[in-house]
């Protein structure tokens, strides 16, 4: 009997003692997921250009996405690698995403993207379309590859130096039109352009001080080829030009763009008292380009402005552009009293291109400049009030040399005065309400459709009804006004959003998320016609509807945790184009074991428009893939 | 009597002395004796890997130590998003993302950085979503409006995953409206991807490089083709080529707004001249031709 009180007596010692000393749990070097799968299309009913156009996924065997982070416990090359992958196998859109880092002595990022750009939509280009034939003479068939890679040194110190590559690069095939006389013909092209940008800098990062200085540059290049076979084009105008029929035969165009250019930022930003911050920056940038442009052409061409025709031409052009653009900004928040904040930035912007060469090329030339001022008061600790002021002004001009027709100089002036409204109430940590109120007025803007005498108002408000029910509304107004005669713009326009987020806690696992949102847009804008010098007034009109909604949940069958997940988008639109696309799907992920899941997923396309309705598609798309995961 | 008066002139002094007795620090250890999930999470944080700890955020911990009350201990989710974002930026300040800062609407607007950024739950690779499709859920919470636009037919690939907001906007400010992002220095995002429109060209068109690419495009999606702002491309065109010609036109000559009526010979009425770009294909600016033509 005291043997048995002396053990439970010193039991809860050895339970304390175990306690005191707990074993760390043992990270895995290496965790993630796979997912590898099928996919099957459904034969798209309708037009198939037009769905590679929109949607463009595929069948085939795909890898649909991995995401894996190896951590290395005696930390050499890197304390932590992690890579995603998605969407790999001929799908449209493909990435790769790396990341390595290794505590106070690197930080390294790396990043690609290949992105398919289908273009083919009959309604688009068109000339054709009144006589029943559907095509594009404006499509494209090209990949955009995208690369990013940047290497900081010595994170965290107060002197970071930093060394950045990125490329941007499209290849593919088309159609153009060559343009020449009194005729367009539509003729395959080649698309080939890339931009390097290197770039390297250091930053410096002190208490009260920041400073950046980056020097970069970028290399460009643009070999487009425009190209006919042997063989007649009739082009667009079939109508014989008085008596003769147009057409070519033969065609080289190829564009030999070379180009290099230079950029210098430098940052600064500083903390001198307590009651004080400034920024400012300074940008630089001289972009170049030497074109050398080759053109060549058979058949029976014309030229109107001198009644000659003729059945061969030759376009040689030489010609240098140059793109000098400064930005300069600085600002400052100050403090002068408790829950008063004045924030006061300006910023200019000046741009000047300038081409010489073989033509007299043209000359742009901006100054933009920005100045604002707002005042912002924590009236209480849970309303803050901002008012402010905004003066924009600028000039433009183009000039095109020789002056030739009705192309020459134009000038433009921006002088525009912004008063700005708003409001932040915070009742309670479970509801926040802003809105925020712009009014404009102007004395001239660059383009017709600028904004000219404009009000802007935004209203944001979120409600949070208990732990697992949210509300939250978006809404937005926008009017502009420009009494200019002959211009007359009128413009309307509005959105409303209301979300809700519903996480049942009775109903464990389950989640809603759901949104409706509704737009609309009234624009009219008076024109001229350009044979008649007639006013028109173009009216346009926009009214959306979009709802997307995602139900997630588990549900558990012969003892396995099911997880289901049904959602999509639903947007339909009427006014000027009216327009219907839908995109619900359904998945579904049954685990095997603890690391194999069955995944599948059903996703429907369809695409619908009233006024152009050779371009509707429809399909089906089921995947179905395992997951693997550590 | 005096000895009344001392005890309590003590008394007086010795309990508020008490009351507001000041905080000190404690230590990371005892914090995370009540508050283990934060305190696990937060060993995983950058913040932990330069060397913060929670009293770097919340203050000294004594008090509240003492007596587990909320009132002894600063939270930050709990103030004005202005006091919050004050906490941050006494090391966050002098940082490069936050250059523009003072011009953000996120912060005109009371968005504090908390909003966006978890402090306790993020890994090491931050404590923001960095997927694409983390990103762009943390942003359509706030503007549910924006990422409705992304579901039109003809838009950029935000909701493939393959594009985030973040490739366009900076959520820190920009020197420009919109909080846009800059390549090479100061040009505009959109040339980051999209470098054949980059230019300089031997003849530019104006629109690109003085209002930029939402001058034509709706850039977060639109249900015309190429995402442009109206649904015919002569449209497009003739809203602002609608000048009449200046009269004693050349170097002498202004105008208030840029863009003039193209020539008679346009016959709106024939199918040729209803898209502009089949003929004026190099709309961006041209390498080689006045018109655009080529």
């Amino acid at each position: 009997m005291k043997m048995l009180a002396a053990l439970l007596c010193i039991a809860p010692l050895f339970a304390q003692g175990s306690a005191a000393t707990p074993v760390p749990d043992a990270e895995q070097w290496l965790t993630g997921s796979v997912d590898l799968g099928y996919r099957w299309r459904k034969g798209v009913g309708g037009s198939f250009e037009t769905y590679r156009s929109i949607v463009n996924l595929g069948s085939g065997p795909k890898l649909l996405g991995t995401d894996f982070t190896i951590i290395d416990p005696k930390k050499r090359l890197f304390d932590r690698l992690d890579i995603r992958a998605e969407d790999w196998g001929d799908d449209p859109y493909s990435t790769l995403h790396v990341n390595a880092a290794k505590a106070k002595l690197y930080d390294f990022r790396a990043d690609y993207r290949n992105i398919a750009y289908f273009n083919n939509l009959p309604s688009y280009a068109d000339p054709l379309l009144s006589r029943g034939i559907t095509l594009n003479e404006q499509s494209f068939d090209t990949h955009r590859r995208f690369t990013s890679i940047q290497l900081d040194l010595l994170p965290g110190h107060w002197f970071v130096p930093y060394l950045a590559f990125e490329r941007d690069s499209e290849t593919g095939t088309g159609v153009n039109a060559y343009v020449t006389g009194d005729n367009e013909y539509p003729v395959p092209t080649t698309v080939r352009n890339s931009a390097d940008t290197y770039r390297g800098g250091m930053r410096l990062e002190l208490r009260g001080f920041h400073a950046t200085v980056e020097q970069g540059g970028t290399v460009f290049k643009d070999d487009q080829n425009v190209y006919a076979a042997n063989g007649i084009n009739y082009g667009n105008n079939t109508e014989p030009l008085l008596g003769q029929t147009l057409d070519l035969t033969r065609l080289s165009q190829a564009y030999g763009i070379r180009g290099a250019g230079l950029f210098t930022k430098g940052l600064l930003t500083a903390s001198p008292t307590s009651w004080l911050d400034l920024y400012g920056q300074i940008l630089y940038s001289r972009a170049n380009n030497n074109v050398h442009y080759q053109e060549y052409a058979d058949g029976n061409l014309a030229d109107l402005s001198q009644l000659l025709f003729y059945t061969s031409q030759q376009y040689l052009l030489s010609a240098e552009a140059k793109l000098p653009h400064t930005s300069g900004s600085v600002g400052a928040e100050i403090r002068p009293v408790r829950g008063v904040r004045i924030l006061q930035s300006w910023l200019t912007d000046r741009l000047s291109s300038n081409t010489s060469g073989t033509v007299l090329g043209d000359s742009l030339t901006t100054h933009y400049n920005l100045e604002q001022v707002d005042v912002l008061w924590d009236l209480t600790q849970k309303i803050t009030l901002r008012g402010g002021y905004r003066a924009v002004w600028g000039d433009a001009a183009n000039v095109i040399l020789p002056i030739a027709e009705l192309t020459g100089f134009e000038r433009g002036t921006l002088r525009q005065n912004t008063g700005i409204a708003a409001v932040n109430y915070r009742p309670m940590r479970k509801l926040s309400f802003n809105g925020e109120l712009e009014s404009s007025r102007s004395s001239g803007t660059y383009f017709r459709t600028s904004l000219y005498n404009y009000q802007k108002l935004r209203v944001r408000a979120s409600y949070k009804v208990g732990p697992s029910l949210q509300f939250a509304v978006d809404g937005g107004l926008l009017t502009n006004q420009n009494p200019t005669p002959g211009n007359r713009y009128d413009y309307f326009g509005h959105h409303e959003s209301l979300s809700l987020t519903w996480s049942p806690t009775a109903v464990k696992g389950w989640s809603f998320l759901g949104n409706y949102t509704r737009s609309s847009i009234r624009s009219d804008i008076g024109y001229l016609i350009p044979q008649t010098l007639t006013p028109e007034l173009d009216r346009y009109r926009d009214n959306n509807h979009t709802v997307t909604f995602l139900l997630d949940g588990n549900v558990t069958a012969l003892g396995k945790v099911t997880k289901l997940s049904a959602g999509g988008s639903f947007f339909l639109s009427s006014g000027s184009r009216p327009t219907s696309y839908y995109q619900p799907f359904f998945k579904l992920a049954v685990p095997v074991n603890s690391q194999l899941a069955w995944v599948s997923e059903w996703r429907y396309y369809g695409f619908g428009e009233s006024f152009s309705v050779f371009e509707n598609f429809r399909t089906h798309l089921i995947t179905t893939g395992v997951r693997f995961t550590r | 009597m005096i000895r009344v008066c001392l005890l309590t002139l003590l008394f007086c002094v010795v309990i508020p002395a008490q009351e507001v007795a000041k905080a000190t620090y404690v230590g990371m250890e005892t914090c995370q004796t009540c508050h283990e999930d934060i305190a696990k999470a937060f060993a995983k944080s950058p913040h932990k890997g330069a060397g913060k700890a929670c009293e770097s955020c919340h203050g000294p911990g004594s008090n509240h130590a003492g007596s587990a009350a909320a009132a002894d201990i600063l939270n930050p989710a709990k103030l004005a998003p202005a006091e919050t974002d004050r906490i941050c930026l006494t090391c966050h300040l002098n940082q490069p993302t936050h250059v523009g800062r003072i011009s953000s609407s996120h912060m005109k607007n009371q968005v504090a950085c908390t909003a966006c950024h978890a402090i306790h739950a993020n890994g090491p690779l931050g404590l923001v979503a960095r997927k694409p499709a983390a990103v762009n859920e943390l942003c359509a919470g706030c503007h549910p409006a924006v990422w409705a636009q992304f579901q039109k037919p003809y838009t950029h690939r935000l909701a493939q995953n393959a594009m985030s907001c973040v490739d366009c906007h900076n959520p820190h400010g920009s020197f420009r409206p919109g909080m846009m992002q800059f390549t090479s220095a100061n040009e505009p995002g959109c040339f980051k991807c999209h470098a054949e429109v980059r230019g300089p060209f031997t003849f530019e068109h104006a629109p690109v490089r003085f209002e930029g690419c939402g001058t034509c495009h709706e850039a977060h999606g639109s249900a015309n083709p190429r995402m442009l702002t109206r649904q015919d491309v002569r449209q497009v065109c003739l809203d602002c080529h609608a000048n009449l010609p200046v009269q004693g036109r050349g170097i002498n000559a202004s105008a208030k707004v840029l863009g003039v009526v193209p020539p008679a010979f346009h016959d709106l009425r024939s199918p040729r001249f209803r898209n502009c770009s089949v003929c004026h294909q190099k709309i961006h600016g041209s390498y080689a031709d006045r018109n655009l033509l080529r």
